[in-house]
């Protein structure tokens, strides 16, 4: 049986979050909700400043804490190492998400799912959208590797990772191809051919949950590709909510100073 | 649609490269799951208690009302509170076998389980208790010994019960503060403390004399339970920087009030120099020993909460400075 892992290429990543709108219209994500998550590190090593996103998703961890902390079996492992939730199982406790080292388990609540157009009636496309991928609020979410793909590819005679129809959604939108997607167990597959080649690190390899998502990062960690120490990202570490959105302590001066200004104005 | 709808997606998420505090458990509904944390330890607490007090004749009748008021807190209040805290509470009956394996490995299941047990062999030994307080059967007869078998069984759970969220926290990876064998016991020994202060009030309601032997092991729990929150958060400072950052943030941050004057000062300084002072100067005035079990009381709440609101996840990736 294969065991479905992603290999993400930091090199190459844009951060043109294309994989997370492919995911948003893949699986109709309510409105506060994210599958996969771009961050931004950035290292400074005092002479050089590097700066890289990491894509970061469900891990379909081999060694699951999520799926063994589950008390209604609602997570669970499925037999190509994906991890998967039953929504119809789960009572929506959230240990899941607090036992997942890798934070990547969303809690759908009303506030995380007001509609698309809060205090107005749903569209046409919203009603459709829910009919296709129907969420349940009260229950826990995450990345499944676009499992419904594979499931109906496989019958077909496709394969995932090559074939674009079996492939998850954000690996067939990546115009970088950063992401690469196959089969983990099978020595010839472009995954494993890229570890061989490139190598490649997992997220917090001391936990030994055994991630299927890796990374390969000729910037971090020098050309032995680890994944990136404390005393390499020391720094800064910048987020691109700095970049889209001014923080609040921003937003605090810049209204000050607006004040100030009126103030100066008027005297 | 305003611009910040449209870029909700946009967005980092902070808590990913911070070290920040987990919410679920402690903010919004997740202050359900403090509540129902605390009266699993003060009802398990009062009702281990109530099993040793119930070994001695003179105090049936405060053994049985101290273990119904540990079951009832187990029962009416615990179990309530973490079912209404569910996103789908109605689902609450699969988390219980056959129809669920999970308690093979999650510890929220078993706990779920454990209680249930807990309930049902307590029920029965209060039943038993209560003919025995109330002097219906004899002490000295066979309902007796078939007490002190309910009494095991219901025991043994009962410690399970005030064990198992220890352990259900210590098992997440991702909050290095709670990832910790001394957790559990913290729980554990705080719940008895709390229990011995409960069941002096009940012995004071149900008019048996109580509260020298329970100020006797007071005394004893509460230097035990000092020493063991020192060395949980010695153990924690230097477990990993962000459980140091949990440490920091409890003794030094913005719950630090709570340590404080929750924990410390009313939870343990005060019943402590009530009990010593009861030790060299006679017994305690009522007014004094209802202060100091109110502050064991609030100590209890303290405690649960500063550790569930210091849970601070280790970031994803190494190293962020921002926080």
């Amino acid at each position: 049986m294969a065991r479905w892992g992603m290999v993400i290429n930091l090199a190459k990543c844009t951060r043109c979050h294309a994989c997370v709108a492919a995911c948003r219209i893949e699986h109709f994500l309510p409105l506060r909700v994210t599958w996969p998550r771009l961050i931004a590190l950035e290292v400074d090593e005092g002479y050089k400043v590097d700066v890289s996103t990491y894509p970061v998703r469900c891990n379909q961890c081999k060694d699951a804490p999520c799926v063994d902390a589950c008390p209604t079996e609602a997570s669970y492992k499925r037999e190509d190492g994906i991890v998967a939730i039953d929504h119809d199982k789960c009572f929506g406790c959230r240990y899941c998400i607090i036992a997942c080292p890798y934070q990547n388990r969303t809690y759908l609540s009303r506030k995380r799912d007001p509609g698309w157009f809060p205090g107005h009636p749903k569209t046409s496309i919203e009603k459709k959208g829910e009919k296709l991928y129907p969420h349940q609020r009260g229950t826990t979410e995450k990345c499944n590797f676009c499992m419904e793909r594979i499931d109906e590819g496989l019958p077909k005679g496709l394969k995932p990772g090559i074939d674009r129809d079996a492939t998850p959604a954000c690996v067939n939108t990546c115009q970088a191809k950063a992401l690469t997607f196959g089969d983990l167990d099978d020595p010839n597959s472009n995954v494993s051919r890229l570890l061989r080649e490139k190598s490649g690190f997992v997220l917090h390899p001391e936990y030994g949950t055994d991630p299927s998502v890796y990374y390969i990062d000729y910037k971090l960690g020098g050309n032995d590709n680890t994944a990136p120490r404390e005393s390499q990202t020391g720094y800064v570490v910048q987020h691109l909510s700095t970049v889209y959105e001014p923080s609040k302590a921003k937003l605090a001066v810049k209204h000050e100073r607006g004040k100030k200004a009126v103030k100066d104005n008027c005297e | 649609m305003n611009a910040r709808t449209a870029r909700q997606w946009m967005v980092t998420h902070e808590w990913m490269v911070k070290p920040m505090a987990q919410t679920e458990w402690i903010e919004g509904k997740g202050l359900m799951v403090w509540l129902a944390e605390v009266f699993s330890a003060l009802g398990t607490g009062l009702y281990l208690v109530a099993l040793f007090l119930g070994l001695k004749e003179e105090f049936a009748l405060t053994a049985f009302w101290a273990g119904l008021l540990g079951w009832v807190g187990i029962a009416i209040f615990k179990l309530p509170l973490h079912a209404f805290y569910l996103g789908k509470w109605y689902r609450f009956w699969r988390a219980f076998p056959p129809f669920s394996k999970a308690w093979r490995t999650s510890w929220f299941a078993r706990g779920i389980v454990f209680t249930m047990i807990f309930l049902a062999f307590g029920a029965i030994q209060l039943v038993l208790q209560g003919l025995i307080g109330y002097k219906v059967v004899a002490f000295a007869s066979g309902a007796m010994d078939a007490n002190y078998v309910f009494m095991v069984l219901a025991g043994v759970f009962c410690v399970m019960t005030a064990v198992y969220c220890g352990f259900a926290m210590s098992y997440c990876k991702s909050v290095p503060f709670w990832n910790t064998g001394l957790l559990p016991i913290v729980f554990l020994f705080m719940g008895v403390a709390d229990g011995l202060a409960l069941a002096m009030a009940t012995g004071l309601v149900a008019g048996q004399e109580v509260t020298e032997i329970a100020e006797q092991a007071t005394r004893i729990m509460l230097i035990l339970n000092s020493l063991l929150i020192v060395a949980y958060l010695v153990n924690a400072n230097y477990q990993s920087e962000t459980a140091e950052l949990s440490v920091k943030e409890l003794v030094r941050g913005h719950v630090a009030w709570v340590f404080w004057l929750g924990i410390v000062i009313l939870g343990i300084l005060v019943p402590f120099i009530i009990s010593v002072t009861s030790y060299f100067s006679g017994p305690s005035s009522l007014g004094l020993l209802v202060f100091a079990i109110c502050c064991h009381t609030i100590g209890a709440f303290s405690l649960k909460y500063g550790v569930l609101k210091v849970g601070i996840y280790r970031p994803l990736l190494p190293k962020a400075h921002a926080y």
